[in-house]
């Protein structure tokens, strides 16, 4: 039986990293939110207990933003959805 | 006293006609964010999504802005029937989610407009200025108190 030979495609590895590196949310620091509004938030949005939620929260104020979520580019865009709808300054990056 | 008290069926609000009062003009400050050229309150509530791609952040306002007002609008009709008093004292939890929703996105437009940038920027307003901050920030602080027991 002959072997059947096919092409090789060699994937272009740079894009394929892209492709599979998580899309990351970012909660910026706001000098009007309050900390224990932007501690909710992160609780009632994504469930987080009050210890993570309020490291996040802490890690916003002190380093000035904080990667709150990630995943897919979808679920990314929505959770910036839902944290604009609570007024959180949140913008999406890869 | 606490103007917010948790009950079987939702949270009790309870303010003052003063405080109604006062609160009446939430909706108009609202309502006006934006209408008139260069408005500091329309850049903090429309900040961009995507900060290095314009294409990107232009798509996601394009397909979530409209659906973002309609949040807005709705908690803003939640909060008109709670501060006019013709809705009903007590408040599901749902309904006092907008009715947080509604003052931390009343203290974002103010404090924009009154340009604060940083914490240390509120010491320095008028005593007018503070004032409407602080009561907003703690009428704020005692709703999240309240619907942060319910979770």
């Amino acid at each position: 039986m002959l072997a059947q030979t096919t092409p090789v495609i060699v994937p272009d590895t740079d894009e394929d990293v892209d492709i599979d590196r998580p899309w990351q949310v970012v909660v910026w620091n706001d000098p009007v939110n309050t900390m224990s509004y932007v501690v909710y938030v992160f609780r009632k949005l994504f469930g987080y207990d009050e210890i993570k939620a309020t490291d996040l929260m802490l890690q916003v104020h002190h380093e000035g933003r904080a990667i709150v979520s990630d995943g897919p580019r979808e679920k990314a865009e929505l959770d910036c959805y839902r944290l604009h709808s609570h007024g959180l300054w949140a913008t999406i990056e890869q | 006293m606490s103007r917010f008290k948790t009950v079987e069926r939702g949270i009790r609000v309870e303010l003052t006609p003063e405080e109604r009062m006062f609160l009446g003009d939430v909706l108009p400050l609202l309502a006006g964010v934006g209408a008139t050229g260069e408005d500091p309150a329309a850049d903090r509530l429309n900040v961009p999504v995507y900060l290095d791609d314009p294409d990107a952040n232009a798509e996601w306002w394009r397909f979530m802005g409209e659906d973002l007002q309609a949040g807005r609008n709705a908690d803003r009709a939640v909060f008109e029937k709670v501060v006019s008093g013709h809705g009903n004292s007590v408040v599901s939890f749902d309904e006092g989610n907008a009715l947080l929703r509604v003052l931390n996105e009343a203290r974002l437009a103010l404090g924009a407009r009154l340009g604060i940038d940083v914490e240390s920027d509120h010491d320095h307003l008028s005593e007018d200025s503070r004032q409407v901050m602080d009561y907003l920030g703690w009428i704020q602080e005692e709703l999240t108190a309240e619907l942060m027991r319910a979770l």
